[in-house]
């Protein structure tokens, strides 16, 4: 059972409601995660929750402190985990990190903000280190502009003659940064953009988008959106023989997690951007691979190395410091250097965004498959960032 | 299904009663915060309350109008120096004015048409919602909202004491309101209408006009809550505007009871401290509710407020009040 | 060229509408005939789906699904209407309503319990799974076999309306119960029949779109709304207003991702909206 739990059951039982947070010994530091068990990004929140624990129980010490990790569930809904926080703020926590989607995490970082403590996720909206930059949060995972460069650039290098291009977006927030990055580059290299074909939140039927797309007769597909709804439209469109004439790019792409859903028939030629892949060696990828290898006997995937990730960021910090104290923390994790899950990472200063690797894939065909979770193979590794101004960030 | 049967009682012991627990609150639950949350959901619910209990009218739609309420806070904090409660009454008006419109057209059906269009309707709000990101902040919502003073620049709202107060005092005014209005002539008109509406028709009440004020009441009652929510927050997120809000606020009213405007309350709290304790030691609580639900409605028509009103008034005098039996179907 | 994809994009849409009319029929033809609202009908679609998820898991093949699939969504509606829903009938409406969104909930909780939230992949069966041509346009082989199956089925069901003595009696049935039973028929046993061959319809259009959509805990909540649009647009009660709803609704969302993307879905439920404050009988109901 895990500590959460544990914990819970323990303080759970001897009150009503919220699991109890035991009070700070002077030899323990309380963390807390905020993550979704239930709700719409459950699936999302437990795998999350799952890489956060295996770290804590692998480093076990914080400073000096022993770790004291428990879970917040806000069951996928952004005003409960506010609400959760600043509980648990109020009950003397000041380190937190975790969410299980972008609302959640602007959200949270306001907070945990307000309230004086540190708070490290792994967001995928923009503003979380642009226009919504604060001292207190840190970002693990790179965002649109990130994805956008590392894996555009390398690939219209690489194919010079996929000239047309067309894009089906998702209509929100974050489907719009990309296709505005996209159009950034396909503008930059003097490429043709043919058009693109918004969807809905929530859409599960993209035939008819396909069909819109297949008839412009592009080179390549961009497919700018995120979660299930990239699983689907990548899907339908293998479907209807895309792929014969058609490149397909999907700059957002969670990896292994999501090229197991698709199965190696569909990952087949088509190129994805992804912030973590289990098969890259390295010192801080080894030492994660080993702990979910035990733990689950299988490769790590995205979510599991996110999770790692956030808490291997507040140890990190935590150790350089020497002090568990806020500001001495925050200022240590300025300019931090470590061996992440996707190798050397370093966390900005200025607007405390990870400048790490994120990587350009190629999906294999079956046959070239070295083992079950080899999908696809890496073609470059790309550290590709804003800067705090462009990105729009004024840290206070 | 249970009605607005026992509001007679209100005044008296009841709503002396809801000013001791409303005090009683943050002292009796583990933490302050749980308990704004709590009275936040219980304005939300009575505004499903009020509808289906008093009118008969089961709206599958107040998370729109609570959505409505919470952004309209959201967008009045963001661009006017307006204190929290000139906020809190503004988007609840504003919320107040969408379901009157909502209304005007929903009441052209009855029964199960009828929720179908409030059904149809909370969709497109949301929908229109992720539409608008520009102003809405689409799957982000709105955060960093400023937390005013309640009224020209008394009350401060810092800490999560005095917000739980002014909530809590809102909550209550909110719930005085809806009795009188309940047991108004007017009150008396919409009961008349969920009895027999063709009747009432037949009296020569204008049955249309009096559903839309009832339905702009409702509206205002959960714009209320969507409001309270965002100042409690400091956010509007997407959620309160989501088809699930609609949803949650049924469910919270319906394990109630909604013969009593206290039923919200009993419901409402039910709801959120089950969530908060059930959730860290089984996450599909939810499939309790359900159960839950299905046994009030099936068993305990009155919900759990109800049915202790039950037992108190079979306590006291030996003989079972009994509901009047649900609303007229369409 | 631009009425081509039109023209394409409409043919798309039949083939939408088609599972669309697969997934409303049984919900609207319950209603008309008991007034049973059934909130709990996008879970019949789920259960085939996650049956079809199973069974291609455990023994490799789609074939099995499509025969367990619709007969799971059958024993998943007589479970619920032999343990709870019978005492749901003399209900108003509301109650109806609250009972079997309960139940969808709990079900939904359930797979979530089973399997795991994630979303789920379903092969599609090695047979179907290249395209066709048609003129110039490609179409996926399994959507053009889906598109048949459920012609055959929605023939079958025509043939059984209107030319068996049980068809005779649902649609009588949906105007009058008590003549019905007048006549000495067995408005329940009617009705009974009727429920579960809907729940298997809507299950085995669940299984159809498994290796469409994938499967996912929420796609039953999901199937719910996209029912009742169907239900309402086309009449409440009626085959033929089914099959037309459907169709109208798969070929409006279909065009719709051509000239209005973003608006596709808002679409759907403003038609809804639409009709029922129109003709709340939709276009084959009566009211």
């Amino acid at each position: 059972m895990d500590i959460s739990r544990r914990t819970a059951l323990l303080g759970g039982a001897s009150l009503l409601a919220s699991p109890m947070i035991a009070r700070a010994q002077a030899n323990k530091v309380d963390v807390v995660g905020v993550y979704s068990l239930s709700g719409t990004f459950a699936n999302v929140g437990d795998l999350l929750n799952k890489g956060t624990v295996m770290a804590f129980e692998h480093y076990k010490t914080a400073a000096g402190k022993q770790i004291n990790y428990t879970l917040l569930d806000d069951q996928g809904d952004a005003g409960r985990a506010v609400r959760r926080v600043q509980e648990a703020m109020g009950q003397g926590v000041r380190h937190v990190v975790g969410c299980t989607n972008s609302a959640i995490a602007l959200a949270v970082a306001k907070e945990v903000q307000a309230r004086g403590g540190i708070y490290i996720h792994m967001a995928g909206a923009d503003e979380a280190t642009g226009s919504q930059c604060n001292k207190a949060s840190f970002r693990w995972p790179g965002a649109s502009y990130t994805a956008i460069r590392a894996t555009l650039e390398p690939f219209i290098q690489a194919n010079p003659n996929a000239k047309r291009w067309y894009s089906i977006t998702g209509q929100y927030v974050f489907g719009e940064s990309l296709l505005t990055n996209a159009r950034a580059v396909i503008q930059e290299k003097g490429l043709t953009n043919l058009g693109n074909s918004y969807h809905s939140l929530g859409e599960r039927e993209y035939s008819g988008y396909i069909t819109a797309a297949m008839a412009a007769n592009p080179d390549v597909l961009a497919v700018l959106n995120f979660g299930n709804q990239t699983v689907d439209v990548v899907r339908q469109a293998v479907s209807f023989g895309l792929k014969r004439n058609v490149k397909i790019v999907v700059p957002w792409c969670t990896g292994l997690d999501q090229y197991q859903a698709w199965g190696s028939d569909i990952v087949d030629g088509v190129y994805f951007g992804v912030n973590y892949w289990h098969g890259v060696d390295g010192p801080g990828n080894r030492v994660l691979s080993e702990v979910v290898r035990a733990k689950t006997n299988g490769a790590t995937n995205y979510l599991q190395a996110c999770g790692w990730a956030v808490a291997q960021m507040f140890v990190e910090g935590a150790n350089k410091a020497g002090s568990l104290d806020i500001s001495d923390i925050t200022k240590a994790m300025e300019g931090l250097t470590y061996e992440g899950p996707t190798g050397t990472e370093t966390v900005r200063a200025e607007d405390h965004q990870v400048i790490k690797n994120y990587y350009l894939m190629r999906g294999k065909a079956r046959s070239a498959m070295r083992d079950a979770d080899d999908f696809a193979e890496i073609l470059q590794a790309t550290k590709a960032f804003l800067s705090p101004d462009q990105a729009g960030c004024k840290m206070g | 299904m249970s009605t607005f049967s026992s509001y007679r009682s209100f005044p008296d012991a009841t709503t002396s009663a809801l000013a001791v627990v409303l005090v009683a609150l943050p002292f009796v639950l583990p933490s302050v915060t749980l308990a704004s949350e709590l009275v936040v959901f219980a304005i939300g619910a009575l505004s499903c309350t009020f509808l289906l209990g008093l009118v008969g009218l089961l709206s599958f739609g107040q998370g729109l109008f609570f959505g409505v309420g919470a952004y309209g806070a959201a967008l009045i904090l963001i661009h006017t120096s307006a204190g929290s409660l000139v906020t809190i009454l503004a988007a609840a008006a504003m919320a107040a004015a969408a379901a009157a419109i909502v209304g005007f057209l929903s009441v052209r059906r009855r029964g199960i048409y009828f929720v179908m269009l409030t059904l149809a309707f909370a969709q497109m709000g949301y929908f229109a919602m992720l539409a608008m990101k520009d102003i809405t902040g689409g799957e982000n919502g709105l955060t960093g909202l400023p937390r005013p003073p309640v009224f020209a620049g008394l009350g401060a709202l810092t800490h999560s004491h005095s917000v739980y107060a002014f909530l809590a005092a809102i909550c209550f005014l909110a719930f005085v309101l809806t009795h009188r209005i309940a047991t108004s002539p007017f009150g008396s008109v919409l009961r008349a209408i969920r009895e027999n509406e063709v009747r009432a028709d037949a009296l020569g009440y204008d049955v249309r006009w009096f559903k839309i004020m009832a339905l702009a009441f409702g509206g205002f009652l959960a714009g209320l809550a969507g409001a309270m929510h965002t100042i409690f927050l400091g956010l509007a997120p997407p959620n309160t505007i989501e088809p699930e809000m609609s949803e949650r606020l049924v469910i919270m009213a319906i394990i109630g009871g909604t013969g009593s405007p206290i039923g919200a309350l009993i419901g409402a709290g039910f709801y959120v401290l089950l969530a908060d304790f059930l959730s860290s030691l089984w996450p599909r609580w939810l499939m309790i509710i359900a159960f839950l639900m299905i046994a009030i409605v099936l068993f305990l028509p009155n919900g759990l407020w109800g049915s202790v009103e039950l037992l108190i008034a079979r306590w006291r005098s030996g003989r079972v009040r009994i509901a009047p039996p649900g609303a007229v179907d369409g | 060229m631009q009425g081509q994809v039109v023209l394409f994009q409409i043919l798309n849409g039949v083939g939408i509408g088609m599972i669309y009319f697969l997934l409303s029929v049984g919900l609207t033809m319950i209603f008309g005939l008991m007034r049973f609202v059934n909130f709990a009908h996008g879970t019949l679609y789920l259960v085939g789906a996650y049956t079809a998820f199973s069974v291609s898991l455990l023994t490799g093949s789609m074939w099995w699904a499509l025969a367990f699939g619709p007969l799971a969504a059958a024993g998943v509606a007589l479970i619920s209407e032999r343990l709870i829903l019978r005492h749901t009938y003399d209900m108003p409406h509301e109650a109806q309503i609250l009972v079997t969104f309960a139940l969808a909930l709990i079900f939904q909780e359930s797979i979530v319990l089973i399997f795991d939230p994630l979303a789920k992949n379903v092969p599609v069966p090695s047979l179907l799974s290249g395209i066709v041509f048609i003129g110039p346009f490609v179409y996926p082989a399994y959507r053009l076999a889906v598109v048949c199956a459920a012609a055959v089925i929605a023939v079958l069901l025509w043939f059984v309306l209107e030319r068996t003595r049980f068809g005779a009696a649902l649609r009588a049935g949906s105007e009058s119960t008590e003549m019905v039973s007048l006549l000495g028929i067995n408005v329940q046993q009617v009705f009974m029949v009727a429920f579960l061959v809907g729940g298997a319809l809507a299950g085995f259009a669940g299984t159809l779109s498994a290796p469409l959509r994938g499967v996912e805990p929420f796609m039953g909540s999901e199937a719910l709304g996209v029912a009742f649009v169907v239900v309402v647009v086309g009449g409440i009660g009626s085959y033929t207003g089914a099959l037309l709803g459907g169709l109208l609704i798969g070929i409006v969302q279909s065009v719709a991702s051509s000239l209005w993307p973003e608006g596709a879905r808002l679409m759907i439920y403003g038609a809804m909206a639409l009709v029922l404050l129109v003709r709340p009988a939709g276009l084959m109901g009566r009211s």
